[in-house]
């Protein structure tokens, strides 16, 4: 009986090493078998989007880091900076309601969830039309092309969306590390939106 | 696209788009040596289905020591071989198997040289095969065979040996018919 040489065989053995294979599986059948075990958990956007306390939480979070980064980077005066020089300058009684809120101490104690909540909201709320103020009467800012800085932004932000991913890791379900974490991402889409505009429409 | 860190940290955290991306780069890979090892396409494509939970399970103990690819790897082997250690044991209990009753798998698309050397593995002992596919195939030395398999390097050495003997009598035939074979087009067969 005739057989090959090692040589040969050796051949042979190549020719199967780099045969490509297609998977045996298709990937729904291992998504299945992975979400049956909990190895796959829902999207991240829709497991926290749902939970409208955590919406809010988020939305403060971003506009608020958002606005400290830009006026960080732009060289404006940070919040406490500006509550400082309105000190100095303005009368109690020609400040409108919600800078009196934002004086308040820190160190809230609310009675209930809906409380917490509530103030929250109304946090959102003072947050957006402050911004929109700020993007309809900041000349200053407007007139300034950012792209570097927004592009530093980006780069900060990349950081910060490791640092809080590896936080998850510890404690996925710590809702102070979740808040940080969609901050974060939203201030990446955002600024990553404000990078690819063209430079007239770029704003605060 | 390289699987990268974070990648890797979103499959962790049970990110599906993640996962499905770990799975896509390095499933051809993974599914041959299960494939492989396995013989039986159909038992091989459980194990498989195995392996992968395995890896998703143990994706937090992977430090980046080594490649990815390498660590998963290792996970399909051990897994594979578990498995079929398993299946044999309760085999034994039920029914002796014939060593030269491999299942095969008819497939069209799959060439000629593939089936054949499919088939022949088959043919071998599971040790045989193991070690012939895992050395020879996979690149193992005999002392990471040992390790897997639980025999010392010698003994996959003697394997190694009696698998390759084997085989080059099962695959003569595409040297033989080379000529036969050449007609169908096949040619890796007629480099030979």
């Amino acid at each position: 009986m005739s057989q090959l040489s090692e040589e040969q065989l050796d051949q042979i053995v190549a020719v199967e090493r780099s045969r490509a294979q297609e998977p045996l599986n298709e990937w729904r059948t291992i998504a299945a078998r992975a979400r049956e075990e909990g190895l796959i958990r829902q999207e991240i956007g829709q497991r926290w989007s749902g939970q409208p306390w955590m919406q809010a939480a988020a939305a403060v979070l971003l506009l608020v880091g958002g606005i400290a980064i830009g006026r960080t980077t732009l060289g404006l005066p940070t919040a406490n900076q500006t509550q400082a020089a309105a000190a100095t300058t303005a009368t109690s009684t020609s400040r409108p309601a919600a800078a009196t809120q934002t004086d308040a101490p820190t160190g809230f104690n609310f009675a209930s969830v809906d409380e917490a909540s509530t103030a929250l909201d109304r946090a959102v709320r003072e947050y957006q039309t402050a911004s929109q103020y700020l993007a309809a009467n900041n000349i200053s800012v407007r007139t300034r092309d950012s792209a570097a800085i927004y592009t530093a932004r980006a780069a900060a932000l990349d950081k910060i969306v490791n640092a809080t991913e590896s936080a998850l890791q510890t404690a996925p379900h710590d809702p102070v590390i979740n808040q940080y974490y969609l901050a974060t991402m939203g201030a990446r889409a955002a600024t990553e939106q404000l990078v690819a505009r063209p430079v007239a429409l770029r704003g605060f | 696209m390289p699987f990268d860190q974070l990648d890797l940290k979103r499959a962790i955290a049970g990110d599906e788009r993640a996962m499905q991306r770990l799975w896509s780069q390095h499933a051809p890979h993974i599914d041959a040596v299960v494939r492989r090892l396995c013989g039986d396409p159909e038992l091989a494509a459980d194990i498989s289905q195995e392996v992968w939970m395995q890896i998703f399970r143990a994706l937090p103990s992977y430090r980046g020591d080594s490649q990815f690819g390498t660590w998963a790897h290792r996970i399909a082997v051990n897994r594979t071989l578990n498995a079929l250690r398993k299946i044999r044991r309760i085999a034994k209990l039920e029914i002796e198997i014939e060593d030269d009753s491999a299942i095969t798998e008819n497939d069209s698309d799959r060439t000629f040289v593939a089936e054949s050397i499919d088939q022949a593995m088959g043919k071998l002992s599971p040790g045989a095969r193991a070690v012939f596919v895992l050395h020879d195939v996979e690149g193992y030395t005999h002392t990471e065979i040992g390790e897997e398999l639980g025999i010392t390097p010698g003994g996959s050495k003697s394997q190694l040996f009696k698998a390759r003997a084997k085989l080059r009598k099962l695959l003569a035939h595409l040297v033989d018919e080379s000529s036969t074979v050449a007609g169908k087009g096949n040619g890796h067969v007629a480099a030979l």
